[in-house]
């Protein structure tokens, strides 16, 4: 199952730095922790946030529909900027 | 004329004299305000090929239009001078109050010119400009010579633009340091001023900036402060973590330079994230004059107390670019460079640059006597050398010539990491081809800030681009973001606003205060115009196509290891698409068609 790292105030939500996730696809694990850690969690990720898998932004792999395997690491981020 | 108190002064510290000299309108649609005015003037008055240490440079302390207003981050204010880290321009811009109480003195900018004797500051209130004698401030560090200075003045609203120790010893990395911990920090403007004897600027003004219409620039000025505080990065991210947010993102992407780049992984990036810092250190955050964002940190550690910083690329020049693994040295770190009064992305880099000498065996310990070990790793290094540099004591004489000048010195040069001499910032470019791009043109050396391409290739802002697309409209994205900052840059606000407002926002303001009618286009056109008189500078000042280049290890050496592994920059294959997007011919020269364009014939 793969492997889910949340960062900046995702930890707040999840009180968790990582998490094994069940699913296929990156769309199957967003949809456990849309159900585990509720509005506020979805509400973090509705714009600009950041979905990486393995490092790789998943807008240039197949979106959500990406697809995830046991020794994959997912990385979520929260809108955020700095320079 | 609206924005402008259409004012400036000339100070001759040579001969003491002082006079005022007007602006006109027709000026200030030309260049807008601080890069634009900084460039003009160095084009026009002095000799592109000056040393910059010598007193034919000259050094402009330049607001712009929105400086001093309401707008939101209207506090900025930019020094322009003639580099003596890379030769070549230096427009180094920060935060903080003392932007905005130069422009309540009644002053669009200052020209700074000539050499004093003995250790001067200048002293303005309001119209009154004074050189006063600064020997009993000389040596002392930032934090002092604020204190000492404000007490004298007898004001304490009061704003001060000083160096340290390091601008004193001409450092060709040192800064300029406002509100104790802000910086105009690249390019080694603090020498420049070291070298003219001048400690200090401290200003107080009580003018309002004239505006077209007060009641709708407020509306429209409050438009803009509401779009950047409903917007998830410049109202909450920033604020909440600071630039320090991207240490995990910027690692995670596998681009985080780690040990002089020699990988793009740090392995303790999470022991020292802006998540680790706000939990360890953090007492709040803290916004420079009229922002709504407030990226700015107060850390508090228990060997200096209450500090500020370390900022996103600090912590990464003193930590993962040494391999060094201990955030609260960083930040103590950080302070030192701060209180010396020296640039911290090119202090790292520079050690960075020592210690792949030293562990290739070719900087050796007896080089360095008793000195700490250059080890990447080693934490000892950071306190001990970067007082060394400061101070010119040692191997600091050394170090404070930079990474470019050290790497020569020992015949190896593929050490130094860096674009025409300065030191490169924080992102990887094998993991970020446009903004390996940005590194190569930049007009003022190794720099991200002047066109941030990590925005739309990691961030995804204004659009996501893949981060190893190389066509065409990456290149152009690169040169709209060059165009769209300057003129940023040139208002007088902080480019973080770009996180939240986009170019017709600008344009909104600028209009608004001005009581123009000028179009985006029109004021990209400025931009463009302020971009590339810069150039045309460099151009003058010796540049050639060879140093709009990479170190080789970007070119030619594929990432070793993450995301971007096997990646490297293909730089030679966007070059030339950049100059020929740009207008410019094969060898990085202006067309004369674009100078015709740009209205830049005489400066030629
Ligand atoms: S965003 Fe940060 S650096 Fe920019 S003006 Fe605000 S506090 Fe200062």
């Amino acid at each position: 199952m793969p492997k889910v790292k949340f960062f900046a105030t995702l930890r707040e939500i999840t009180g968790k730095r990582e998490e094994i996730i069940k699913g296929d696809t990156v769309e199957d694990v967003l949809n456990t922790l849309y159900r585990e850690y509720g509005e506020e969690f979805r509400k973090e990720l509705r714009e600009r946030s950041m979905i990486l898998v393995n490092g790789k932004n998943i807008k240039h792999l197949e979106g959500l529909k990406t697809k995830v395997r046991e020794e994959d690491t997912i990385s979520i981020f929260p809108p955020a900027g700095g320079g | 004329m609206y924005g402008y108190h259409g004012k400036i002064a000339r100070i001759n510290l040579s001969t003491g004299k002082i006079s005022v000299e007007k602006i006109d309108e027709d000026f200030a649609k030309k260049w807008l305000g601080t890069r634009g005015f900084g460039i003009h003037t160095l084009l026009k008055e002095i000799d592109p090929k000056v040393d910059p240490l010598s007193e034919g440079n000259k050094i402009i302390y330049s607001t712009g239009p929105l400086t001093g207003t309401a707008a939101p981050t209207g506090g900025r204010y930019m020094v322009i001078t003639k580099s003596p880290l890379t030769g070549y321009i230096a427009m180094s811009n920060s935060g903080g109050f003392f932007g905005a109480e130069l422009k309540f003195a009644g002053w669009d900018y200052l020209i700074v010119e000539g050499k004093s004797e003995n250790p001067v500051y200048i002293s303005i209130k309001d119209d009154d400009i004074e050189i006063k004698d600064a020997s009993h401030i000389w040596g002392k560090k930032v934090s002092e010579t604020e204190r000492i200075l404000l007490e004298e003045f007898g004001d304490k609203h009061a704003q001060i633009a000083s160096i340290g120790p390091a601008g004193e010893n001409l450092v060709k990395f040192s800064a300029i340091m406002n509100n104790g911990h802000r910086a105009a920090a690249r390019g080694g403007v603090g020498a420049v001023m070291g070298s003219k004897k001048l400690k200090a600027i401290i200003v107080r003004g009580h003018k309002k900036t004239p505006l077209a219409d007060r009641q709708k620039f407020i509306s429209v000025v409050k438009e803009k402060i509401n779009k950047l505080k409903n917007d998830p990065v410049a109202g909450s991210g920033l604020p909440k973590y600071g630039t320090a947010v991207l240490v995990n993102i910027i690692n995670q992407n596998g681009l985080y330079p780690t040990r002089n780049f020699r990988s793009g992984v740090f392995e303790y990036a999470e022991e020292q994230s802006g998540e680790a810092m706000a939990a360890k250190y953090l007492k709040k955050n803290k916004p420079c004059y009229a922002c709504p964002i407030g990226c700015g940190r107060v850390n508090v550690i228990s060997s200096v107390g209450e500090t500020e910083g370390p900022e996103y690329e600090s912590l990464w020049a003193l930590g993962a670019h040494l391999g060094i693994n201990d955030l609260g040295s960083i930040i103590e770190a950080n302070h030192i460079c701060d209180e010396m009064g020296l640039d911290t992305i090119s202090t790292g880099g520079t050690l960075a640059t020592a210690m792949e000498l030293y562990d290739r065996g070719i900087l050796k310990q007896e080089d360095l006597g008793d000195a700490p070990p250059l080890r990447f790793g080693n934490t000892e290094v950071l306190h001990y050398y970067i007082k060394k540099i400061a101070k010119r004591e040692g191997f600091g004489a050394k170090l404070a010539e930079g990474g470019y000048r050290l790497a020569e010195s020992y015949g190896y040069i593929d050490a130094f990491m860096g674009v025409k001499k300065q030191e490169l910032p924080a992102y990887d470019p094998r993991g970020a081809e446009g903004h390996g791009l940005g590194y190569a043109t930049d007009n003022r050396g190794g720099d991200h800030i002047k066109a941030y391409m990590i925005s739309p290739e990691i961030l995804g802002y204004p659009v996501k681009m893949d981060p190893h697309d190389i066509s065409d409209e990456k290149v152009k994205m690169l040169i709209l973001f060059q165009d769209l900052t300057a003129v940023i840059d040139a208002a007088g606000l902080c480019v973080f606003t770009t996180f939240g407002l986009v170019a017709d926002d600008y344009r909104d303001m600028l209009n608004a205060a001005m009581g123009w009618d000028l179009s985006t286009e029109e004021y990209l056109k400025i931009g463009e115009r302020i971009w590339n008189a810069e150039h045309l500078f460099n151009l003058k000042a010796g540049l050639t196509a060879e140093e709009d280049t990479l170190p080789k290890r970007l070119t030619d050496e594929p990432m070793p290891e993450g995301p971007n592994k096997g990646h490297v920059v293909r730089l030679k294959e966007m070059l030339p698409r950049y100059y020929a997007l740009r207008g410019w011919r094969d060898n990085g020269e202006i067309s004369e068609e674009k100078i015709k364009e740009l209205g830049l014939e005489e400066y030629l």
